[in-house]
């Protein structure tokens, strides 16, 4: 022992000279280890949400400001956008591959069709305004280019793309007849003006859709263009855009409307889950819910909160002299019901329609035709209970053909300035290739649109009674179930 | 199906337009879609009633639509249920007349005649049955009837006399309260029965969806007892009322005299018939409105429960921070429960349990139901009910009702969030948390020493500034927690309103004491007697009226003097009433309604572990205190009322509860104070005396030259020791601070409570395991023995180490025995380790572990006397942990140098002074063994001996 070098006694010394450290450290180990694994709520925290709605609060970042980068003069609108690819080549490119542009689904076969189809306001009817083709004039002016005057609009010349539409201030630009800029718009103006698209440009074609506010969604109005945190909690308190969820890439955006498509796979459409958790509520019961009710039908109680929709349309009226008022009658349109604070029906709903009405489909038009009904009923698994808008029409068809007709209404010699009936139907079998029997009459027609805004915070949703015991808003056997499913059970109650 | 989904209110607002458009145009355009005029088909909100047609008999069994009297529920309904089955196994029906006794039972006060609202004394009512023979009558029969026949569903004291005969048999005569009125004039007039007819149990009033309860109200007011079940048919339409009477309506017959289907629609009764006597219910979006304190709305008034699924902030009141109150009034009201889901038929088949002491300890469910048949034959009207304070009616069927914990899994819901949660739900009600406010007013006071100018008594509201829930403010009120006895012996703590009453009482011939009878109040306060005027009698006026302007008003009607209280005593015995005197009473009424969900309940901790503890929190009476009486609780109510009355801030009285008195320990809240001060002191005697001797040490050694005596190295602790040393040092400090803080939330309110709790609970954990494995460490290596004093000897050696201590330290002395591996304890150090080691620490550790285990084991807990004996006494040897610590550390710097101590408790290695030979010490240079080391755990390395060292 004694032959021990010095050097290393040196070293031992040393070792056990910082030694205490390794013990400190022990002992802040040996009592914090136990302490962190049995602290309270640590069951509660591993099973935390998986998902963040914060994450989704937009933050807007101020645009690059392009008065000093578009210069102008423009003799066209087409130079305009002719003056945008040179910076953005692709941007004309991708908007030409999306339905705001081409009006239409790329071909799909259906069941009641031998060949295949295309879904679209290019070719296809609804019970607002019918059909554009022969009213180009008016119903193009909601499409994202210039010019589409008949039939043979050019689709793939690039220059038509309106860019202003979606991206220029709202207040230096507007469309107009056949998409072209309004009257006195100053497009250097407009041009120098552009930004990622606000609520009012969305706004100008889907708040006005159907031909004025509120017409045909009733949960999207003009009332959002400032609207307030009690109208619509993401716009109205978190000043979310219609992008913020409505998520666009390469021009893309992202949500398929019920009217315009057949099936839509849950990726295409925006969900609630995008940011929120299915199972977020603290209350067990109301999860309990999810499976089987859309967000949408507790947290949307009603519709038109502010500003009044349509949700009946009469054009068997229409024509006469009668008193005229934009709630109730016009002669080019006929009879309207508008209501405030409206509430929605219920149905099953898997996100894709069970039917489209397609141009020249026969109907028995002594029962109400619904145009696009969702699909997805109480067997559906992925069917749950969501809040419609069904808007209720009476249009004209065929009488011998069993047809819906599509008449020429805004076109030249069209309803609207002859007001003859035979005649815009007559006139309109050169665009829409349907013969006309020479004889109408007017059926019934239903057509449906999800409701997905106006959303309510928990404070406002719907309660247990709202749906549930004598006073509920459920028609629970017409929805499939033998009776309240508080006291029968829920469809998975097995 | 598709007309169906469209909204009938689209069609028909689509068929107004286009009708008015097809009238202006005189029809000129006739193309009308047949589908669009189809109305959809309603949808009848309730399906067409199960209960069959029948026919409306009169007590004949005649069919009234041909006698024209009244009908007879008890023939009609008797046709097919067993209706007298009913009315016997009916509270409601009885309401006290079954024990009614003219002797009185005592219960809350010596003249109550019975357990129900038929003989027992409500000071909310005031006016009391009189029993016969009384000299100074007050309600008989036929005015109780008159004036709470609208609450009463008929039947018991309604048609029987109390004797068992029927009422129709009793003669009128003035002389017999249950055949006689009191007129004006406060003279018994005789009342005849058979004139009024009497009131049989009202099936409709409960069964039907539609009772006409308002007629009915007027019929019984009227005084037409017999004609009120038929009062309310009136709103079906199945009889109407003239001038000439009620007249049934023929078309609301079929030939064959049974009513046409569907005009009397019977149903399980719902919660609005409920609400016809006993609260404020409320359905459907129209926003909730009430009156304050509404005695019609019993229930409500007393305790502010309202039973609805409405949103508060959705109610039309005028609440505090309404906007923020997001919850429903009533959870259960909001998921559609209704009132007889819980408080059901004893029989029902669906609901039915026996208790758990009528069936083997193995049967959860016995499955042998009565047939549904039977069930409807002979439904038992007794229902089931819960344990509340306030009603002493059919007291055996008490806690018949299932409680929340027979549908609910509180164990599921709260045992991831609540620290001990079994605890928790063993002492408290779920109402204690999850009714944490009450959202309407309710009573607080009645005082019936002095009458309004309407001959009333004076009664306050809590939970509302003002007076109306429209232009007054409501703020609700936070009921208070008192300890509750179930039937079953269980005690816990629960949710309570409190209502005191002030009363003159006086005694009669007999000696028996009763109420001043309100028309007696009524003469002393009003001029000629007579409260029609509206007038004081002037000395009552000249007496009370505080500012001289002739007119009393609330605030100045109290008897807030000697000389008021001797006015009306006076006057009371000029009426010829004996020894007048102003009594007092508090009677708690039970919460169970008005159930928030989780995130409404109380969740914080410190709601109640805190110096502020919700239950501890006072709650006010009343204003003042009429005649500077003290109320008393009543003693009839199975609630603890350990606390104390007490007056507070601006004359107002208070109820402070003392939980204590009912062995209750609140973690945080409940101290003793005597503990408290006792360890304190013992903590701060020892910081002076350290202070002092350490501050004497310096002085000394100041003046005498430094003692360069011979010191040594030495390896005094091992890794291990020093390893356990630490640890043991480092949770005993935390476990001092986390358990004041538990001690102490309120000092500390930067902590979390439940995370210090468990802290706490974490730290004792490794402090046991420590302890027992340095235990083991030490009994294996025989390093025991340095703890245990050598009995040769050891006083000297005490003493001596003493004196070195008090004296020698001062003088730079040696110290007198030598720290050396083997013996590093002094004789002092000795005897102070075992104590602590040995006393102390288990001491601790038991008491400590028992608190703990009122979780799961409660039982050993009580039976060392509980938490209220425990904690205490863990408090109190904590604070003696808590000096010995100070006294432990300053004596680790009178070694060698001050930090030479500490220094060989972090190193292992010591120098201490060399001595030369000392008694019973062991020289030693060290350890043969330390080249051991077991935390270096290196290969022997050096032996301590050879060390340099400073000697």
């Amino acid at each position: 022992m004694a032959c021990v070098p010095a050097n290393v006694l040196t070293d031992v010394a040393m070792q056990r000279k910082y030694l205490w450290i390794v013990g400190l450290v022990a002992i802040v180990l040996v009592i914090a280890v136990p302490v962190v694994i049995f602290r309270p709520g640590a069951k509660a925290v591993t099973a935390a949400k998986s998902s963040d709605p914060w994450a989704g609060v937009p933050t807007h970042a101020t645009h690059t400001d392009h008065k000093d980068i578009v210069k102008g003069p423009f003799d066209s609108p087409q130079a305009v956008t002719q003056s945008c690819l040179e910076c953005h080549p692709d941007a004309a490119d991708q908007v030409m591959h999306t339905t705001h542009w081409t009006w239409e689904s790329d071909p799909m076969t259906v069941t009641w069709r031998t060949e295949p189809v295309t879904i679209g306001k290019k070719n296809q009817i609804n019970n607002f305004c019918i059909g554009i083709q022969g009213n180009w004039k008016k119903c193009t002016s909601c499409h994202t280019g210039y010019g589409w005057a008949d039939a043979n609009f050019d689709f793939a010349e690039s220059s038509n793309v309106d860019c202003l539409a979606c991206h220029a201030d709202t207040a230096t630009y507007a469309k107009a007849d056949y998409g072209l800029p309004a009257e006195g718009i100053d497009l250097v103006a407009a041009a120098q003006s552009v930004r990622m698209p606000t609520r009012d440009n969305c706004g100008k074609c889907h708040f006005d859709g159907g031909g004025g506010n509120g017409v045909k969604h009733g949960d999207l109005d003009e009332s959002l263009l400032f609207p307030s945190a009690s109208l619509d909690v993401h716009m109205g308190e978190y000043n979310f855009l219609c992008t913020d969820c409505h998520k666009t890439e390469n021009h893309e955006i992202k949500g398929k409307l019920l009217a315009d498509n057949l099936v839509i796979a849950p990726v295409e459409q925006v969900a609630c889950t995008d940011c929120h958790d299915a199972k977020l509520h603290a209350d067990e019961r109301i999860n309990l819910h999810t499976d089987s009710v859309a967000c949408q039908t507790c947290h949307i109680p009603a519709t038109a909160l502010k500003d009044p929709t349509k949700v009946a349309w009469d054009w068997s009226t229409a024509g006469q002299d009668l008193p005229e008022d934009h709630y109730t009658y016009l002669k080019i349109k006929g009879s309207f019901v508008y209501e405030n604070n409206y509430q929605p029906t219920y149905q099953w709903f898997n996100g894709s329609a069970d039917y489209r009405y397609l141009l020249g489909d026969t109907f028995d038009p002594s029962r109400p035709l619904d145009l696009n009904p969702p699909a997805g009923d109480i067997q559906d698994p992925n069917a749950k209970i969501f809040p419609f808008k069904i808007h209720v029409a009476k249009q004209p068809y065929d009488v011998q053909n069993k047809t819906l007709l599509q008449p020429v209404t805004a076109g030249e010699g069209g309803f609207w300035s002859e007001f003859d009936w035979n005649k815009s139907f007559e006139l309109a079998t050169q665009y829409t290739g349907l013969p006309y029997s020479g004889e109408y009459g007017f059926a019934e027609t239903h057509m449906y649109w999800p409701t997905t805004h106006m959303v309510q915070e928990k404070e406002k949703a719907l309660q247990c009674a709202d749906c549930h015991g004598s006073e509920g808003r459920m028609d629970w056997q017409a929805l499939g179930y033998p009776g309240d499913p508080v006291e029968w059970g829920g469809r998975f109650n097995k | 199906m598709l007309q169906a989904r469209l909204r009938k209110s689209t069609i028909k607002r689509l068929l107004i337009a286009l009708a008015t458009g097809a009238l202006a145009l005189g029809l000129a355009l006739g193309v009308r879609s047949a589908a669009a005029a189809d109305p959809a088909p309603a949808i009848t909100p309730n399906p067409p009633p199960l209960h069959p047609t029948f026919r409306l008999l009169d007590a004949a069994g005649d069919s009234v639509l041909e006698s024209g009297l009244p009908v007879s529920t008890m023939t009609t309904c008797g046709a097919c249920h067993d209706t007298t089955f009913i009315e016997q196994h009916s509270f409601h029906a009885d309401l006290g007349l079954s024990d009614f006794s003219a002797d009185g039972l005592t219960l809350a006060q010596p003249w109550d005649k019975s357990r129900g609202a038929f003989g027992k004394w409500d000071p909310l009512t005031y006016r009391y049955l009189t029993p016969s023979g009384a000299q100074r009558p007050d309600l008989t029969t036929a005015e109780w009837l008159l004036t709470r026949g609208s609450r009463a569903p008929g039947g018991g004291p309604a048609t029987t006399a109390r004797n068992g005969a029927p009422l129709l048999s009793l003669a009128p005569d003035a002389t017999n309260p249950e055949s006689a009125l009191l007129d004006a004039n406060g003279e018994l007039v005789a009342w005849d029965w058979q004139k009024s007819g009497v009131m049989e149990m009202n099936c409709f009033l409960c069964h039907l969806d539609n009772p006409d309860t308002q007629a009915r109200s007027a019929a019984i007011a009227a005084g037409q007892f017999g004609w009120a079940n038929t009062a309310t048919l009136l709103a079906t339409g199945v009889v109407t009322q003239s001038e000439a009477g009620y007249g049934w309506q023929p078309s609301a017959f079929g030939a064959d005299g049974e009513l046409v289907a569907g005009v009397l629609r019977i149903q399980d009764p719902t919660n609005e018939n409920c609400a016809t006597c006993h609260g404020v219910v409320h359905s459907g979006k129209e926003p909730l409105t009430l009156a304050a304190c509404d005695l019609d709305a019993a229930q409500t008034a007393t305790t502010g429960q309202v039973i609805a699924g409405q949103r508060i902030a959705d109610s039309g009141l005028n609440l505090q921070d309404k906007a923020t109150l997001s919850r429903a009034w009533d959870i259960h009201a909001e998921r559609e429960l209704k009132c007889t889901d819980c408080h059901y038929a004893l029989n029902n088949p669906i609901h039915a349990q026996e208790a758990a002491s009528a069936r083997p300890s193995h049967l959860v469910y016995d499955p042998r139901r009565l047939e549904i048949g039977e069930y409807l034959e002979r439904p038992n009207h007794d229902f089931a009910r819960g344990e509340s304070a306030q009603y002493t009616i059919d007291a055996e069927h008490k806690g018949s009702m299932r409680r929340c914990e027979s549908c609910h899994n509180a164990e599921s819901s709260h045992s991831s969030w609540l620290p001990y949660t079994d605890r928790h739900l063993s002492v408290l009600a779920c109402e204690s948390c999850h009714v944490p406010q009450l959202y309407a007013p309710a009573l607080s006071s009645v005082d019936w020493t002095v009458l309004d100018a309407q001959g009333d008594g004076l009664r306050d509201c809590r939970g509302i500034e003002g007076s109306s829930t429209i232009t007054g403010l409501v703020t609700g009120f936070q009921p208070v927690l008192m300890q509750r006895t179930n039937v079953d012996g269980k005690t816990l703590l629960a949710p309570y309103n409190l209502i005191s009453s002030w009363y003159w009482v006086y005694d009669d011939p007999s000696g028996a004491s009763y109420p001043v009878r309100l028309l007696d109040l009524q003469a002393v306060y009003f001029q000629d007697g007579s409260v029609q005027e509206g007038a004081y009698a002037p000395e009552i006026v000249a007496a009370f009226d505080a500012d001289g302007d002739g007119l009393l008003t609330e605030s100045e009607l109290r008897i807030d003097s000697d000389a008021k209280r001797d006015l009306v005593a006076g006057r009371l015995a000029a009426l010829g009433l004996a020894n007048p005197r102003i009594e007092g009473q508090v009677q708690p009424y039970s919460i169970n309604h008005n159930v928030a969900r989780g995130e409404w309940a109380t969740r914080d901790c410190t709601t109640c572990h805190h110096a502020d503890s919700l239950v501890t929190q006072p709650i006010k009476l009343a204003g003042s205190t009429p005649g500077g009486v003290i109320p008393t609780f009543v003693s009839d109510a199975n609630v603890a009322a350990s606390g104390a009355i007490q007056p507070g801030a601006g004359g107002a009285l208070y109820y402070q509860p003392q939980p204590q008195n009912d062995g209750i320990y609140i973690f945080g809240r409940t101290r003793i104070n005597w503990v408290d001060w006792f360890g304190a002191l013992a903590f701060v005697g020892v910081l002076l005396a350290v202070s002092l001797h350490g501050g004497l040490r310096f002085w000394s050694s100041l003046r005498r030259p430094r003692h360069g005596g011979a010191t040594k190295r030495v390896y005094m602790y091992q890794a291990y020791e020093r390893f356990w040393h630490w640890l043991q040092t480092f949770t005993i400090i935390l476990l001092l601070f986390t358990g004041l803080i538990i001690h102490r939330p309120d000092m500390f309110g930067i902590f979390s409570f439940p995370y210090v709790v468990t802290v706490h609970n974490v730290l004792a954990a490794i402090l046991v395991v420590n302890a027992g494995l340095s235990l083991f460490w030490h009994l294996a290596g025989g390093e025991i023995k340095q703890y245990i004093p050598r009995p040769y000897g050891f006083f000297d050696q005490a003493i001596v180490q003493t004196k070195y201590y008090l004296a020698g330290i001062f003088r730079g002395d040696e110290h007198p025995f030598e720290k050396t591996r083997d013996r590093h304890l002094n004789p002092l150090q000795q005897i102070t380790y075992f104590g602590i080691l040995n006393v102390l620490l288990p001491l601790q550790i038991i008491s400590g572990a028992l608190m703990w285990g009122v979780q799961q084991w409660p039982q050993y807990a009580a039976a060392l006397g509980g938490l209220p004996l425990l904690a205490p006494f863990h408090s109190l040897v904590a604070w003696l942990f808590a000096a010995f610590i100070v006294g432990h550390a300053y004596l680790t710097t009178t070694g060698h140098a001050p930090l030479s101590g500490i220094e060989a408790m972090v190193t292992g290695w010591e120098e201490v002074d060399a001595h030369a030979v000392v008694p019973g010490a062991v020289v030693a240079e060290g350890r043969p063994d330390a080249a051991s080391d077991p935390v270096s755990g290196s290969a022997p390395e050096t032996k301590p001996g050879l060390r340099p060292s400073n000697a």
